[in-house]
């Protein structure tokens, strides 16, 4: 450490202008990666834009089908998730020891650090080929829906945590059995970290694309599934696509787009989730 | 809501890790059969002939570390400034900024980097193509930055005042008090950021099979980072839809995916050995 003031308070300027070179820096590329995707993409999106399905090859219509496809399959794997993630967070902390309890969320952290195309290989494998879904919005919706489950999982675990342990005790002192105590106190006093983490769970599903690249989506062809074993097509395939293969400009466009809808989209689950978030005082 | 309800997702939940490892080791076993360590050190990937992992296994290793180089110094200055520096309002405002940009897709990115970043690299260089290392690096590094900042910034954050209080007693400057009292304290919370912002620079399939030029093969410098490369997801993304599920075009595909899976568990390991908090996000 340098020893006169003079010398450290130059240490401390030179430190102070570095560190908040760094931040401007930081905030001015996340800034640009909004702004570009704005500029490029915000002409294009007009009502007929969401309303119209596309046509040739992307450079006509619009992407009323990839929206719907994003959505079918990140709010089905929300439906699936919901259930299991809360069953599990509620199993956890009502009927495990705090050793066991550990245990677990190691291996739903190991589950959230799977990366995403792994859960594409499984579930091409098992539930394509397996259990006979082939290429279909059902695939996806399962295998986003494994993606997700950490999400959750954690998000309604810090709240049931957060449980105040005279309310439970209160509950247990009236005499309620645990699915009683669960019903009435648990559930209610951790609602908002349920919603959170749905939210959360939705927004990582909407903006998967390697998961659902080659199990559940295609680019052509299809509006709504109308059985189980029928793909979807998507906004990240018509991005991912596009984005390789477009020829006219009008598609490379329609490709931004894309992207600038898939964005909004993802940050609507997101800021619902930090709303809920601050307004319950779980610190941001 | 009856409790085996709950022990069922509750089984379903804590074994699908292992389900999944179960699965990846299961369906690499026929390569790792017949190659052996061939697999994973060979350099030549021709689908009928010959599996070998090892420019994959380069390309995932290069295209993280360039990605780290940007967002480590970039994620932990912006921190140390939004924790210590700055006052409550904007750190509100720049905690949400990047709590929402930690989820931007990789699409996204993949789409910024296939049409823009590409061409600005091939200009700036003066390269034949934009598709290279160095491009899925610097996109993986903008991609992960929030999520090392955030996570980063929790663990300044925490730091108890105490600390600070006792080193400005002391007499020390304020960069003093964050380098000496502060930092030390949260360097757990901060190696978990790290490794957890790896681990989704590593597993990251579109953002880089876009740009990476999906070439198997390790460029010649090694160093060459205007070289085009091929990283283990964006190889998996590549060829998973052709290799159909059978074959050993299928095993050498989920051998890799084993790969990757012994990388990103063992940081996640790391993590939680140092005391990564458990955020997610």
């Amino acid at each position: 450490m340098m020893t006169s003031v003079r010398g450290r308070g130059l240490v401390g300027r030179f430190w102070f202008l570095l560190t908040m070179l760094t931040t401007v820096l930081s905030v001015m590329l996340l800034v640009s990666v909004v702004s570009v995707m704005v500029a490029k993409g915000g002409a294009v999106l007009t009502w007929e834009f969401f309303s119209q399905p596309s046509r040739s090859f992307g450079a006509e219509g619009g992407i009323r089908s990839q929206i719907m496809g994003t959505l079918i399959l990140a709010v089905g794997a929300g439906l699936i998730s919901l259930p299991i993630a809360l069953g599990t967070a509620l199993y956890q902390s009502e009927y495990l020891s705090l050793r066991f309890q550990s245990v677990v969320m190691r291996l739903i952290y190991a589950l959230n650090g799977v990366p995403t195309i792994l859960f594409g290989l499984f579930g091409y494998l098992v539930f394509g080929l397996y259990f006979g879904l082939g290429i279909s919005w059902l695939s996806g919706v399962l295998i986003l829906a494994m993606m997700i489950l950490p999400t959750l999982v954690v998000s309604i675990r810090e709240a049931i945590e957060s449980i105040p342990v005279q309310y439970r005790e209160a509950g247990l002192a009236l005499g309620m059995t645990i699915p009683q105590l669960i019903r009435t106190v648990i559930i209610p006093y951790s609602f908002h970290g349920i919603v959170t983490g749905l939210l959360l769970g939705l927004a990582r599903a909407t903006g998967e694309t390697a998961a659902i690249l080659f199990t559940a989506t295609t680019f052509f062809g299809v509006d709504l599934p109308k059985s189980f074993n029928e793909p979807v097509t998507t906004l990240q395939t018509h991005i991912l696509v596009l984005s390789q293969e477009a020829v006219h400009l009008s598609a490379t466009s329609a490709v931004w787009g894309s992207a600038l809808t898939l964005m909004v989209l993802v940050f609507c689950f997101s800021s619902g989730a930090l709303v809920i978030r601050s307004r319950f005082g779980v610190k941001v | 809501m009856t409790p085996w309800f709950l022990g069922i997702s509750f089984l379903i939940s804590s074994s699908l890790a292992g389900i999944i490892l179960v699965f990846l080791i299961s369906g690499s076993l026929p390569i790792f059969e017949k190659y052996g360590w061939e697999f994973i050190f060979g350099e030549e990937w021709y689908v009928g002939e010959t599996y070998g992992a090892l420019p994959m296994i380069y390309g995932t290793t290069v295209v993280t570390g360039i990605a780290l180089g940007i967002a480590l110094p970039l994620g932990i200055g912006t921190a140390v400034v939004t924790s210590e520096v700055v006052g409550r309002r904007m750190r509100y405002i720049l905690k949400s900024v990047m709590e929402i940009m930690a989820g931007v897709p990789g699409i996204v990115y993949g789409l910024l980097g296939m049409l823009l970043v590409t061409t600005w690299i091939r200009d700036l260089f003066g390269l034949v193509d934009g598709n290279c290392l160095l491009t899925a690096g610097l996109l993986l590094g903008v991609m992960i930055l929030p999520t090392v900042m955030t996570l980063s910034e929790d663990a300044i954050h925490v730091v108890p005042n105490f600390y600070r209080e006792q080193a400005y007693a002391l007499g020390l400057q304020t960069h003093e008090v964050i380098i000496y009292a502060v930092l030390p304290q949260a360097i757990p919370g901060i190696l978990g950021a790290i490794f957890l912002g790896t681990t989704r620079a590593m597993g990251e399939t579109v953002a880089v099979m876009l740009v990476i030029g999906s070439l198997d093969r390790i460029p010649d410098p090694f160093y060459n980072l205007f070289a085009p490369a091929q990283s283990i997801a964006s190889k998996i993304g590549r060829e998973a839809a052709e290799s159909i599920g059978v074959g050993l075009h299928w095993n050498a595909l989920v051998a890799l995916g084993l790969i990757l899976f012994g990388m990103v568990m063992t940081l996640t390991w790391l993590a939680e050995r140092v005391g990564w908090t458990g955020r997610l996000q």
